[in-house]
């Protein structure tokens, strides 16, 4: 299989960057689909003309990062990704999001009572009056 | 040797007794199965296929060394460098054909020079020097052939007879009759066709026409996805290196200047032409108090070289382009430009700054 990475030469984004993030948007985007079987290291390298170092380090991060698992022995796969590291991804953003707002409710001076009481509103109005 | 090179050379370990330069991938930022230590090499299975340690050889018109290396297995390495560097020297000493003054070898784990019979590690290696047997002339292809055969248990004939249609070989001709491409193709066919763990080639493109250096790339390929084989190849063709290499070691004057990861080395070095701030200056002003001259880019990450380029603009060199880049953007410095050096220009200027 041949992946569609496009490699710019002339650009002083490191090699394995540039792979790494048109591969990841591959997966993501779902253009490639879980359990797709991917290149083997040698030749993913021989068809981007880049180092076995490179693409070892580019499915290393990427497996890390939940996108893609190897079975030793059969190659590297595409992993599940909506469900585990999307909604992780989707998780760590709601968090962070409301992270922020407390900050601000601190700076405004708000009491941790009084901080309380405006986020039970909030939900309230968004999910109904808790019995 | 300016800061930026000598940070550029913090990769390659100066050995505790001499001045051996230590080339060790393993030192980089992509250590990985390639890690080295000193125990591995009387462990069962080394992770250098190929290890020089202080090696020296003095000649009276030469000095060779001392070259200390560790080419990982399972990976291409290519030695770079101007005629007359010591690669091919190199290749002898590690065939036991030229024996050093001082230091040691070692090949797939075993010693070499030390046993009396070296059959048996002769047997897991191919090797193709730089000039071919001139006493080999007289025998037609497949009587060399026959005889390689007996020599190595793993010899695979259908594979031989596979690489030879590839190649566009006839082994019914005598060696001599050959043409240079041709024999070469054939001792290529015959060091490849016993799938030995490790290539030592010494030019092996040389005399191939372009569609049969095609055929040779894919087929150092195709040997290298079995296993955990290795090649090491001596080339003046820098597209071979791009094409195949995983690790440089550039050698000039005898010595390894260093040893690089291929993509790494490739990707740092950068052309840029840098500009003024065009931003948030009031647009009349913007003629002589915007020139920017090469000293306001003395503080460039990894600059080599800066020299005025005209129009207010500096053409600048360096060896670690990514930072450099966003560098350039936190001062306000337009980049104009931009271009990737060519390997053979940053083989020069790493032995340009060696010296």
């Amino acid at each position: 299989m041949r992946l569609p990475i496009q490699i710019n030469e002339n650009s002083a984004e490191p090699l394995y960057h540039q792979i790494e993030s048109q591969l990841r948007a591959l997966i993501v985007s779902g253009q490639l689909l879980e359990n797709t079987l991917l290149p083997s290291n040698r030749e993913l390298a021989q068809s981007l003309n880049c180092s076995l170092i490179t693409i070892r380090r580019v499915y290393q991060d990427l497996e890390a990062e939940g996108l893609l698992r190897t079975r030793q022995g059969s190659g590297t796969f595409v992993a599940k990704v909506d469900t585990d590291a999307g909604s992780k991804k989707l998780l760590q953003t709601a968090e962070a999001a409301v992270e922020a707002a407390i900050e601000a409710g601190m700076a405004a001076g708000l009491t941790r009572h009084e901080l309380e009481e405006v986020i039970r509103h909030e939900l309230d109005r968004r999910y109904g009056k808790q019995q | 040797m300016n800061k930026a090179m000598e940070q550029e050379k913090g990769r390659i370990e100066q050995s505790a007794e001499g001045n051996a330069t230590e080339a060790n991938p393993a030192k980089g930022n992509h250590a990985t199965e390639a890690n080295q230590s000193e125990t591995s090499l009387t462990e069962k299975e080394p992770s250098s296929a190929v290890t020089l340690r202080s090696v020296m050889q003095k000649r009276s018109r030469f000095k060779l060394g001392p070259l200390t290396l560790n080419v990982p297995i399972g990976h291409v390495t290519a030695i770079v460098g101007p005629n007359g560097s010591g690669k091919s020297s190199t290749f002898r000493l590690l065939m036991d054909q030229s024996r050093p003054d001082e230091g040691e070898l070692w090949l797939l784990g075993e010693q070499v020079g030390i046993g009396l019979d070296d059959s048996l590690l002769k047997q897991r290696i191919g090797y193709v020097p730089e000039e071919d047997n001139k006493r080999d002339a007289g025998l037609r292809g497949t009587f060399k052939a026959d005889f390689t055969a007996e020599w190595y248990p793993s010899w695979n004939g259908n594979e031989f007879e596979r690489l030879l249609r590839e190649f566009e070989v006839d082994p019914s001709l005598r060696l001599g009759k050959m043409s240079k491409g041709m024999r070469r193709k054939y001792e290529l066919a015959l060091v490849m066709a016993h799938g030995p763990d490790l290539l030592l080639l010494d030019e092996p493109s040389s005399g191939l026409d372009p569609i049969s250096w095609r055929k040779l790339v894919d087929e150092l390929h195709r040997y290298m996805r079995r296993g955990n084989r290795t090649i090491l190849m001596a080339t003046h063709i820098m597209d071979e290196v791009k094409r195949l290499a995983d690790y440089i070691v550039v050698m000039s004057g005898g010595r390894i200047i260093g040893m690089y990861e291929k993509d790494e080395l490739l990707s740092s070095w950068h052309t840029f032409y840098v500009g003024p701030a065009t931003v948030g200056l009031p647009a009349h002003g913007a003629g002589s108090a915007t020139q920017l001259a090469p000293e306001a880019v003395q503080a460039l990450p990894g600059l080599v070289n800066a020299e005025e380029a005209g129009g207010g603009t500096c053409r600048v060199t360096t060896c670690k382009a990514w930072e450099a880049e966003l560098w350039c953007r936190q001062q306000g410095f337009a980049i104009t430009g931009q271009r990737a050096l060519e390997l053979d220009e940053i083989m020069a200027l790493l032995i340009r700054d060696s010296l």
